[in-house]
């Protein structure tokens, strides 16, 4: 048996050997686009390029640059451009490819679905990618020698044993104890380190149902301040008879979803400036997460009140409507206690038992 | 088993592209991975066993190295980094897009009608014509909006000018609503982003270079610059070692962590010559150095009790750092060094 695999190796492998090479045996000269560039003389190259960038604080300061004035310009213009000259309008609706007007990508300031952004560089994300991920990279490393095989597991969908014949052409079984597949751990290498993927700040307002909607619009306006974008509400799915709540019929949540900018702006001002502040708080419960690595938490209304965007405008808002919320956040780790690894390194404290 | 299946086998293994792991050096993988037969493993212990050191039960490896425990230990940055100017202008583009593209400032929401508050933003919206403060003059909603790109040479796309702008609002609007118009309030401004440290070039301090990441670095007795490191002990692990690095080379006036237990890099020293120990008969080749990360919160190196004979320290952002160690050293260490 084993003869013969290494004589079907070995014929497969021999007429590799043999066969002619394409390129030159002899010396193994590898060229990429990288070493190319850096082997010619730079001083060849450099002569093409612009000594001095329009952006940097010398820039050349000719004739043409200081006179350079558009809006006196476009004053002293006797007659008007032609309207393609300054006007477009993107065309509403994309009706295809072979369509002559279609509307230009998203990212063209120009087109109508453009959002505009970056504003800033958050100061949140240089502290992660200067210190948090190289630190979380080495506490997850595990030292496996060369040749380490992991052990073989179980698979996670179980067969059936086809005791039966109408076993054939069932669907897999879930795992044993229940039928919940978890999230897949993969080790963390320098691709997969966590990260906060996004924030969603939610509200519950019960009195939106029992009194006014007036509760509505003050929660909605402070999530909004707090958070710089734009809420959704949502009716309740349940009913709650001891609120008087019908699920259907009352609209009493606010959900605020949070990315990018906004999100990284919003977990700053969280973790430096709210949390230190509320009193009598020992942070974040340990048994908190849905075990895929996404960490709720509450935060009271008084709590809710210190966030800056309120507090310098605290007479604006009737000071009992102001809600309370339920943050969370979602990260791209597929356990809790990465989650924890990482929402700890940037700041949020943990406390009592930690549950997984 | 026959001979003949076992030379075809290697013929093959050698032939083929490594198809058990790639990543795995050849010699690692010919002691871990290749298929040997119990037979060929017990000729192979017969000759260990037979050759002059069969007292021992672990075949010494002959060069040897001495092992030391290093630390990278490392203040993070402490402030966020300077724009370059491409990200200045691009930001301050951004804004100005905004500024067109957003629903104009809700104002009646924040000032209620006839208050100081709201007699001092009349008065800063006819200067300003934007809600915004840090994007300048600027009228998204006038004939001339589209005229939204600064000139060469323009300093509204500075951060400093940014801030000076955001700070004579504030004092505009404390003076303007405060009863007593006898003093004007002054409202600090933002800390330098230099130093004195920064000024003075003082490399002891732990108060320069906020934007980068500083080392600690240590000059020992015969004048060359370094981690600090020294040779682990018989039973004690690296991560023991490293802390009694610490504590013997830059004093216990540190509050530092050691982030984990693995180490982050490694540098080998080989002796120009082979040193021979008579004694028992071992080719001493050199140095290897395992290097485990730490960070400093508080404290300050303190070389006066130190036991390692060490001159001097100092804290290195990286591009400093090939000023001081060799090019060997530093591109060995390198890697393990953050951008910033």
């Amino acid at each position: 048996m084993a003869a013969s695999e290494s004589s079907r190796y070995l014929a497969r492998s021999l007429p590799r050997a043999f066969v002619p090479s394409v390129r030159p045996q002899g010396f193994c000269v590898r060229r990429n686009a990288s070493d190319q560039a850096s082997s010619r003389s730079p001083a060849v190259d450099l002569g093409e390029l612009e000594s001095t960038g329009a952006l940097l604080p010398g820039a050349s300061e000719s004739e043409a640059v200081k006179s350079f004035d558009p809006a006196a310009l476009a004053k002293g213009r006797k007659k008007q451009l032609p309207r393609s000259r300054y006007q477009f309008r993107s065309p509403k609706y994309d009706r295809g490819p072979l369509h002559p007007h279609r509307p230009p990508p998203p990212s063209d300031p120009s087109s109508r679905l453009y959002v505009p952004g970056p504003f800033s560089l958050p100061r949140v994300d240089q502290t992660y990618q200067s210190s948090v991920a190289s630190d979380i990279l080495t506490l997850c490393y595990v030292h496996n020698p060369p040749g380490f095989k992991p052990p073989q597991k179980s698979a996670r969908l179980r067969t059936w044993d086809d005791s039966s014949p109408y076993h054939k052409n069932r669907p897999l079984r879930g795992p044993r104890g229940g039928d919940v597949l978890r999230l897949l751990r993969k080790p963390i290498t320098f691709n997969n380190i966590p990260k906060i993927e996004r924030i969603t700040i939610h509200s519950y307002v019960k009195q939106a149902a029992q009194e006014n909607s007036g509760w509505l619009h003050v929660a909605g306006m402070a999530v909004q301040a707090i958070s710089n974008s734009r809420v959704e509400t949502f009716k309740s799915k349940t009913s709650v008879a001891t609120w008087g709540i019908v699920p259907g019929r009352d609209t009493v949540s606010v959900k605020a979803e949070l990315r990018g900018e906004n999100m990284l702006h919003f977990f700053g001002k969280m973790v430096d400036i709210v949390m230190p502040r509320i009193k009598d708080w020992d942070g974040v419960k340990g048994s908190s997460g849905d075990s895929s690595g996404n960490i709720t938490f509450g935060l009271e209304p008084e709590n809710v009140a210190l966030f800056p965007e309120i507090e310098v405008n605290y007479d604006m808002y009737p000071p009992k409507m102001i809600p309370g919320c339920h943050i969370t956040i979602h990260t791209t780790a597929k356990t809790d206690k990465d989650a924890r690894l990482l929402l700890s390194a940037m700041g949020i404290p943990f406390y009592g038992k930690m549950v997984n | 088993m026959s001979s003949g299946s076992n030379g075809a086998r290697r013929i093959a293994s050698v032939l083929r592209p490594s198809i058990a792991n790639p990543g795995v050096c050849r010699s690692c993988q010919e002691k871990t991975l290749g298929r040997r037969s119990y037979a060929a493993a017990a000729t192979n212990t017969a000759e260990i066993s037979s050759s002059p050191s069969s007292t021992t039960a672990f075949p010494v490896i002959k060069p040897s190295y001495t092992i030391n425990a290093g630390v990278l230990l490392s203040r993070p940055p402490q402030i966020t980094r300077d724009l370059t100017p491409f990200e200045k202008a691009y930001f301050f583009y951004q804004k100005r897009l905004n500024e067109r593209l957003a629903l104009p400032f809700t104002k009646y929401f924040y000032f209620k009608r006839g208050t100081p508050a709201d007699e001092d933003w009349k008065r800063k919206i006819r200067e300003r014509q934007t809600a915004a403060r840090d994007i300048g003059k600027y009228n998204a909603y006038a004939d001339d909006a589209w005229n939204d790109e600064l000139l060469v040479g323009a300093a509204e796309s500075e951060p400093d000018h940014q801030v000076e702008m955001l700070v004579q609002d504030a004092e505009a609007t404390v003076n303007a609503t405060s009863q007593d118009t006898s003093k004007k309030e002054e409202i600090p401004r933002p800390f330098s982003r230099m130093t004195e440290a920064d000024q003075q070039g003082d490399m002891k301090s732990l108060n320069r270079a906020l934007q980068r990441t500083l080392y600690l670095f240590v000059q020992s007795k015969d004048g060359y610059w370094k981690l600090p490191s020294s040779p682990i002990e018989k039973e004690e692990t690296l991560r023991l070692a490293v802390e009694r690095t610490l504590a013997q080379s830059a004093g216990v006036n540190m509050n530092t962590w050691l982030v984990g237990f693995h180490p982050v890099g490694h540098h080998v020293y080989n002796f120009k010559k082979p040193r021979l120990d008579e004694a028992n008969g071992i080719e001493h080749r050199g140095e290897k150095t395992f290097y485990i990360k730490g960070r400093i919160m508080t404290g300050q190196a303190d070389l006066t009790v130190n036991t390692q004979g060490l001159k001097d320290f100092k804290w290195l952002a990286k591009e400093e750092i090939p000023k001081f160690v060799g090019l060997t050293y530093y591109s060995n260490i390198k890697n393990m060094l953050a951008d910033r």
